[in-house]
């Protein structure tokens, strides 16, 4: 009689397990190694004695040495932002690889969408001013020879009118 | 068509006066932009140099003290260029409580040694073991050089090739309080 209610249970026991393992491996999946991490920092931060490379792209001895430092702070526990902090209090916002938008920092971000703007209201002046009226083509005075020209085309059909 | 060229005149001259203006906040609104290290005027982060003759060194031990901290590489050449200038330097000041403390940075043991011996001077030179001190001083490349005053506050850093000039200039700045020399 008992036999059925073991096997349901052991059934429902079975299923808790399975479902603590597979949320459990996948709470795993999501959380970044330390690794990660810092290769996250590193791109965050440009190499300060190299040619527009962040810190995870750059093989000299400094980006080396901010690599390790970066891996040090993440083992001790610190958060990425305290790690970024820490880099900006020695070497200056500079070092960010997108710089806050901060004190002068801000025209960085709004400049290009400014100078589009601007280009966009010149190109439209220039258009709207090279546009010529319909109107204004037949009020454009013709030239000296053009005006001629017409009278005397003008007169050659009064001539030929008259032999039709 | 009157007015709209009007309009059109005055924003362009509003837009020159405002490119001028953000241009010139950007070369003297803001101090801050034009200083060497954002750790002048702040606490100079702690470290322990191992010196080359086996001793120890750390930063608390030259409180009270103006240090000269001067990071060098073996293959850096205007390490070798200010090498005189920072000898004679040394000279001058050791006996008016200053200590002149040279850092060799991203370097090969055995270069450093043969440097030492040609340009290192008789103050005091070292590593540090962990080779962190590069980092937390900010350092960007070799020849740099820190002066702290004796409160253990960074006063001025300096990068590239030192003269006799520029270390007389910072030294003293350094040696004097703070409130006289801003």
């Amino acid at each position: 009689m008992t036999l059925p209610s073991t096997n349901k249970y052991t059934g429902f026991a079975m299923m808790a397990l399975i479902t603590l393992i597979l949320f459990s491996s996948a709470a795993f999946a999501t959380e970044k190694s330390i690794d990660d991490r810092v290769n996250e920092i590193a791109y965050h931060l440009m190499c300060p004695v190299c040619q527009g490379q962040s810190v995870a792209e750059s093989n000299s001895n400094l980006a080396n040495d901010i690599r390790m430092i970066i891996k040090k702070q993440l083992e001790e526990g610190k958060t990425n932002q305290e790690v970024l902090d820490y880099f900006v209090k020695r070497y200056g916002d500079s070092i960010l690889s997108s710089p806050p938008t901060k004190g002068i920092n801000w025209l960085l971000w709004i400049m290009p969408g400014v100078a589009v703007a601007l280009g966009a209201v010149g190109i439209a002046l220039f258009l709207h001013k090279s546009k010529r009226p319909e109107g204004d083509v037949e009020s454009i005075p013709a030239e000296p020879g053009e005006e001629s020209e017409s009278e005397y085309l003008k007169k050659v059909d009064e001539e030929l009118k008259k032999y039709e | 068509m009157k007015i709209v060229n009007s309009i059109i005149k005055f924003g362009v001259l509003a837009a020159i006066i405002t490119i001028l203006a953000v241009l010139g906040y950007a070369l003297f609104g803001d101090r801050d932009l034009t200083k060497t290290s954002p750790l002048i005027g702040k606490e100079a982060p702690g470290f322990t140099i191992k010196l080359y003759d086996g001793k120890r060194i750390t930063s608390e031990e030259l409180k009270g003290k103006t240090v000269l901290l001067n990071f060098w590489a073996s293959w850096c050449t205007p390490c070798r260029q200010e090498a005189p200038a920072l000898e004679e330097a040394w000279q001058k000041y050791k006996d008016r409580d200053v200590v002149f403390l040279g850092v060799n940075v991203w370097d090969d043991n055995e270069n450093a040694m043969t440097y030492m011996k040609k340009f290192g001077g008789e103050y005091p030179h070292g590593i540090d073991p962990e080779e962190e001190i590069q980092v937390n001083f900010g350092i960007g490349g070799v020849p740099e050089t820190y002066f702290i005053d004796e409160t253990g506050k960074i006063r001025d850093k300096y990068n590239g090739p030192l003269t006799r000039d520029i270390i007389d200039y910072y030294l003293e700045r350094a040696m004097k309080p703070e409130e006289q020399t801003s």
